[in-house]
């Protein structure tokens, strides 16, 4: 399958097309929207927008608008999560990072579709986002098992408004989500959602507040979450306990 | 856990209960008070009594919000002191609202109205369609695994994982897949 490789906000990335590979010139923009993203977003990065934010350099209100519109949709899920999710760090550092990638993969998107560019899927440090299908078959897809992480957990599609699966984990990078309270013991979390931003948001949110989160989250968003808990059992909803991988 | 969720039902509702009451004594039969005669005392305390039991919630959310009591609380209803037809006096009392179904279950909510300011919002009701959950219920269920998918790893297009560096990625089967052409 036709395939581009790149490397963008501290990961891999890549974009697999059901078609031909599209030129260099379709891909370098869709390339330049993450690079700007994580110019702007990144602690990493010491000259970034962010960072300026992190050593006091600069205040929100002189912050540009594209990052005072970041941080207040990230206090919007703060507020739908009951503060699950939050962009503030418990070492009063502020970061966007819960937020960005998803975001970012979301204005890819909107650049490969104002390209004409359809049936495709984007996969940026193991989120996925789908564009339309293969050939009139449904993307099939899989969630990587946390305790070998070559195997898999499970496969299936992502049809229809499904186009968003996300994960998060503590298997990796350490405890990369901080967790704000003891009530959960996720150690992964996977989300299927109509749009990758909720999809990216919720996985997080419910990695860090546990099986409340999950719950409320299946109510209020309608989304479907599959979450390995720290002692290797598994609990799906009910549209992925039809997943291939587990037990009927 | 819970209680969480709770909290932020009955928040709300107490909210719109608040609102109800702010808007006077003749709106007071359709927010369904058992109080029907407000002094206007009264219903000016009850916005700030209103916004004192929101406002901690919408900054800080927190557990152990004072209103949230969890258990259904089997007290029901007093005549308030004050009930007297024209009575000038602020008003006290304990009020129940009529029971609002929203998205977590019936919620039924008692103010306790002190001198004309609301001391306290309590959940009376907080019942699933079993009348026995006070919360949503269990939204996802125990799965086993079935044997090993590494063998199948080829027949899909994308995996998901918590690939969060570049070596990760490297080392992933995404990669795996994306390198091998897939």
């Amino acid at each position: 399958m036709p395939t581009h490789v790149f490397e963008t906000m501290g990961t891999g990335a890549s974009i697999r097309f059901a078609g031909d590979l599209p030129p260099a010139e379709t891909l370098t923009p869709v390339e330049k929207c993450f690079d700007g993203f994580d110019e702007q977003f990144s602690l990493y990065r010491s000259e970034s927008e962010i960072s300026e934010i992190a050593r006091g350099a600069l205040t929100l209100p002189l912050a540009s608008e594209r990052f005072r519109d970041m941080y207040a949709e990230a206090l919007h899920w703060r507020i739908l999560t009951q503060d699950s999710f939050s962009p503030h760090r418990p070492d009063r550092v502020l970061d966007l990072s819960g937020l960005v990638k998803a975001k970012a993969m979301a204005a890819a998107a909107a650049e490969l579709r104002a390209a004409d560019l359809h049936d495709w899927m984007l996969n940026v440090g193991g989120d996925l986002l789908i564009d339309g299908n293969r050939e009139g078959s449904p993307w099939h897809v899989a969630v990587v098992d946390p305790d070998d992480r070559r195997r898999l957990l499970c496969t299936f599609d992502l049809d229809g408004s499904r186009t968003s699966l996300a994960t998060s984990g503590t298997t990796e990078r350490g405890e990369h989500v901080w967790r704000s309270r003891a009530t959960s013991t996720y150690r992964q979390v996977s989300v299927v959602a109509d749009d990758i931003v909720t999809a990216d948001v919720l996985a997080t949110a419910i990695l860090a507040g546990g099986q409340e989160r999950l719950d409320e989250s299946v109510e209020s968003f309608g989304v479907d979450v599959i979450a390995v808990d720290a002692d290797g059992s598994i609990v799906a909803t009910e549209r992925m306990r039809r997943a291939h991988g587990f037990a009927a | 856990m819970r209680r969480r969720a709770i909290v932020w039902s009955v928040l709300s509702s107490g909210a719109v209960l608040a609102v109800g009451w702010q808007l006077g004594a003749q709106a007071a039969a359709t927010t369904g008070l058992a109080e029907t005669r407000v002094s206007p005392d009264a219903s000016s305390a009850s916005v700030s009594g209103g916004s004192a039991a929101t406002t901690p919630s919408a900054t800080t959310p927190s557990a152990t919000t004072p209103s949230a009591t969890a258990t259904p609380a089997p007290t029901t209803s007093e005549a308030p002191a004050a009930a007297a037809p024209a009575a000038p006096a602020a008003v006290s009392g304990t009020f129940s609202g009529t029971s609002v179904s929203t998205r977590y279950g019936s919620v039924q909510v008692q103010v306790v109205v002190s001198n004309g300011s609301i001391t306290d919002v309590v959940a009376l009701k907080l019942t699933n369609d079993d009348n026995r959950s006070v919360s949503i219920s269990n939204r996802a269920a125990p799965v086993l695994r079935t044997e090993v998918l590494a063998a199948q790893s080829a027949t899909v297009q994308g995996v998901s994982g918590a690939t969060y560096t570049s070596d990760a990625y490297l080392t992933s089967l995404q990669a795996a897949l994306d390198q091998a052409g897939l």
